[in-house]
């Protein structure tokens, strides 16, 4: 083994290059280790570190004999000699590059603060070593124990840019940095510490390799941050501001990447509210650049994280949404990228993808009715969301779902193109599924979001949806501990009872089932609350339906209505009772159930002086129901409210300066017949 | 020559007369081959380039000598120790790029194999080699021709002996440009493949552009000896 070893990083001989082939010939190395004498534990270190480099199950080994503490021991060690700090930490650097749980062994030891700490030293080997591992550990140091940096620390670290350092130590910076940026409590931290400035100076610089992840770096700390992103926008540096400094990176000859993570900052700026939707800088460069690099000639992964970007920046903007719209073919390129999930080879590759191509459509079909109708009239794209629907992958169903919200806004498409898809067919099928596993909260609330657009009275899906049982499946929903899901279980079912017919509502009340009712009346939930009254209200109208309703659930429904005008409810809340005994009043023989219930009448003359408007009128418009001339017992009822006091109360609200409830009063007292 | 007319093809003759009229300067193909030699990290051959030629290296030689260093233990089956001096060079390189660290093991295994180190050998492909077919098929499928050269009592001549035969240096070269390429990568060089090659790959791209068009025009058939064949 004398082969012409000439340079000087040979002469430690030639064992160092025998890796160990299991673990009891790679004992010896190891019991070097922790040998006194540093030469011996040099030759120990490098031969582990050529044996882990490249090899996680070498990895896994080493950290199973336990030589992670030493490591730290011999780098956290000042008198050492830095050669044997260096392999050290080059060995923890290589560690953290393998598997999620050596990674985890790494971040729970404390590496992170160790390394930092040795950042103050002088060692400019070390430092680079000690950094590229920062870097590897700082791309999985996420979740509640994760690190945070001091001022201190920071400034530290942002030293180490200056345009007189290496490219390495600048490109490690700027990620780790990204990776810092958590939180606006963190954002915030990088902004006192003078990140803005020195990231503006590393825009700047030639490298493609420090100029990514400064740009990564960039938008991380912009993400949903007003403050900050203000103050990026406002940077200067060399008389140009960042935003100027990063459109300039949207040019096609830069490269593809760059384009894409300057598009990501631009977008990040914007919508955390520093530039404006119409700023030539959105809506004519960055929706642009996004839009072109959604096009086919580029490599499916760029496609895609621009399609994602592209429906974030025009989520919240009806005018952008337009604008990108009418661009360039987009549409047919977004479907298109849908297509390519076609090739089964392909498909692993994009199966998060479809995710993102998904909501960007989502995004654009959120506000207006003809982008809605141009994305559907694309080739085959509602049978790729009807696939979708059905796809294994959670997230691609999500995807799919949310798609079909924001698209069955449209009444047309609910007539037509929903129609001749039976788009309501593998919903249903999907939300069945549902009822008996635990999907994510998320999904279901997207799909029973559509589901309610589908049972509007006009939809054409409402009736084949019944038949799939529809109403069973909505009323486990009213179960559900989210109050979303709740709240879209009963709001659907309230649709549904919209002037349906007669055992649509029976069907209702059945599945629902009388303990639910009262438990969604006492939901915490006003929202719930509200839509529970609603689905009352509807089930005891029109006038045909409701002397049948109450005959069958009469009790039921005077109990609900008691309970919510003696629980503490807002005006909102009670006058929704109100109504409903407004529309029980409206029927035939449904008005005894008031009549009878001495406890509602002494209410419904209480509210008549209530000091809210609103419920004086719509107690005074349910007197007025129940004195109506002409019917089986008016007269019997007028007296019996006459004896209440209710006439005296009227006399004296004719004063009333309230328009509406004069009129309520007006009409309610000439329905009492003067004896 | 009017734009409406149709010309079918251009002859052969006409074309090595436009290319012959065509003058590229000496100093540019000087220029050229001293971009081949530095990339490609033949030093010595760069050294005596620039004295017979006069054309500066884009970059001080010396700084040639780890990748030079890296590349001849590849090409003499010393990869042990290239990687040792690889790991030492750049540390995060082959934990980046486990591809290449596969391939540098398997010339590993075949060394061993081809010197009958046979006990070694499987003991390194199970310690070292079986994780990376594990979630790679391509690299199954080679790991496992080249592990099947242990089934036989003389691997030379078995189906896989075209894994030991002098064919196989051209893997061997091949792996040795992948590290030198992704040794430029790591130091951030902007370029890391010769200028020549992007040439050569620009000629077959066009010529592929041209039979796609189903267009007559002289073809290079022979890259090696530029040969240019009549359209046909």
């Amino acid at each position: 083994m004398s082969e012409g070893v000439t340079s000087e990083i040979m002469q430690i001989g030639m064992q160092p290059f025998m890796t160990f082939v299991n673990v009891e010939s790679s004992r010896a190395y190891i019991d070097d280790l922790y040998s006194p004498d540093s030469d011996k534990c040099l030759e120990s270190l490098i031969c582990i570190k050529n044996s882990v480099i490249g090899s996680n199950r070498q990895k896994e080994s080493v950290i199973a004999q336990g030589i992670v503490p030493r490591l730290m021991q011999i780098l956290k060690d000042r008198n050492l000699k830095t050669n044997l700090r260096l392999e050290a930490a080059v060995i923890i650097g290589s560690l953290a590059k393998g598997m999620a749980d050596h990674v985890e062994l790494l971040l729970n030891c404390g590496t992170i603060p160790l390394l930092l700490e040795i950042l103050e030293e002088n060692e400019k080997l070390l430092i680079d070593v000690c950094l590229c591992c920062l870097r590897t550990l700082a791309l999985h140091d996420k979740g509640s124990l994760s690190t945070t940096y001091t001022l201190q620390q920071l400034q530290k670290l942002l030293s180490f840019v200056n345009p007189s350092e290496n490219i390495p130590r600048q490109a490690c910076v700027a990620t780790i940095l990204s990776c810092a940026c958590k939180g606006p409590v963190e954002q915030k931290a990088l902004c006192a510490a003078g990140a803005p400035q020195v990231l503006a100076v590393m825009l700047c610089m030639q490298h493609i390799a420090v100029r990514i992840p400064t740009l990564t770096c960039l938008a991380a700390m912009c993400y949903e941050n007003k403050e900050v992103a203000a103050e990026v926008a406002n940077t200067v540096y060399h008389d140009v501001m960042i935003p100027n400094l990063l459109v300039s990176l949207l040019s096609r000859d830069k490269p593809i990447e760059m384009q894409l993570e300057a598009s990501k900052c631009l977008t990040n700026i914007y919508r955390a509210g520093a530039l404006s939707a119409f700023d030539t800088i959105i809506a004519n460069r960055t929706l642009p650049c996004l839009v072109r690099l959604c096009q086919a000639e580029h490599a499916l992964p760029y496609r895609i994280a621009a399609a994602e970007n592209l429906g974030y920046l025009t989520e919240v903007d009806s005018e952008l949404q337009q604008t990108a719209a009418i661009s360039n073919q987009l549409i047919g390129s977004l479907t298109d990228l849908l297509n390519s999930s076609d090739t089964a080879a392909r498909r692993a590759a994009f199966r998060n993808n479809s995710v993102d191509i998904c909501r960007a459509f989502a995004s654009l079909g959120a506000n207006d009715e003809d982008i809605r109708k141009r994305i559907i009239e694309t080739n085959r794209l509602m049978g790729r969301v009807v696939e979708g629907l059905g796809d294994e992958d959670e997230g691609i169903r999500l995807a799919a779902v949310r798609c079909l919200h924001s698209l069955s806004r449209s009444v047309q498409q609910l007539r037509t193109t929903f129609q001749d898809h039976s788009v309501w067919r593998p919903l249903m099928s999907l939300l069945t599924v549902f009822a008996t596993g635990s999907p994510p909260p998320e999904l279901l609330s997207a799909a029973s979001s559509a589901l309610c657009n589908l049972l509007l009275e006009f939809s054409p899906a409402k009736e084949p949806m019944l038949q799939q049982g529809a109403v069973q499946l909505l009323a486990t929903l009213t179960t559900r501990p989210e109050a979303s899901l709740r709240l879209n279980g009963v709001w659907a079912l309230m649709n549904l009872a919209f002037q349906s017919e007669q055992r649509v509502k029976s069907q209702i009340l059945t599945a629902l089932g009388t303990d639910q009712i009262f438990r969604l009346l006492a939901d915490s939930d006003t929202g719930v609350l509200m839509k529970t009254l609603g689905l009352l209200r509807n089930l005891v109208s029109p006038r045909a339906h409701t002397d049948t309703m109450m005959a069958l659930h009469g009790s039921q429904v005077m109990q609900a209505v008691v309970l919510v005008l003696e629980g503490p409810h807002s005006p909102d809340v009670k006058e929704q009772a109100l109504c409903i005994l407004a529309n029980i009043a409206d029927g035939e023989r449904a008005k005894d159930y008031i009549m009878a219930n001495e406890d509602v009448l002494k209410k419904l003359t209480d509210y008549m002086t209530h000091p809210s408007t609103r419920l004086q009128t719509a107690a005074i418009f349910c007197i007025g129901n129940l004195v109506r001339r002409g019917e089986a017992g008016a007269l019997e009822r007028q007296q019996r409210l006459r004896d209440m006091g209710v006439l005296t109360i009227l006399h004296q609200l004719v004063s009333t300066p309230d328009s509406l409830l004069f009129d309520k009063v007006k009409a309610a007292m000439t329905q009492f017949t003067d004896l | 020559m009017s734009y409406t007319e149709k010309h079918d093809s251009t002859s052969k003759e006409e074309w090595m007369k436009t290319l012959a009229n065509k003058e590229i300067s000496r100093t540019t193909i000087n220029k050229l081959i001293m971009n081949y030699l530095v990339i490609e990290g033949f030093k010595e051959a760069a050294e005596k380039f620039e004295m017979e030629s006069g054309v500066k290296p884009s970059v001080d030689l010396n700084s040639l000598n780890n990748r030079i260093q890296i590349r001849d233990a590849i090409m003499n089956g010393r990869i042990q120790e290239a990687t040792a001096l690889l790991n030492q060079l750049h540390p995060e390189l082959l934990d980046n790029d486990r591809n290449l660290y596969f391939h540098l093991q398997q010339l590993h295994l075949i060394e061993l194999i081809r010197n009958n180190r046979v006990e070694e050998a499987l003991a390194f492909a199970q310690s070292h080699l079986s994780e990376a077919g594990e979630d790679d098929t391509s690299i199954l499928n080679e790991l496992e021709r080249t592990v099947a050269l242990l089934a036989f009592e003389d691997p030379l001549n078995s189906p896989f002996g075209d894994l030991l035969q002098p064919a196989h240096r051209q893997k061997v070269v091949k792996v040795a440009s992948k590290v030198n390429a992704a040794i430029l990568k790591m130091e951030h060089q902007i370029q890391i493949s010769p200028k020549l090659s992007t040439l050569l790959k620009l000629i077959l791209w066009s010529q592929d552009q041209l039979d796609k068009k189903i267009t007559k025009y002289p073809k290079m058939t022979d890259l090696e000896s530029a040969t240019i064949e009549s359209p046909k």
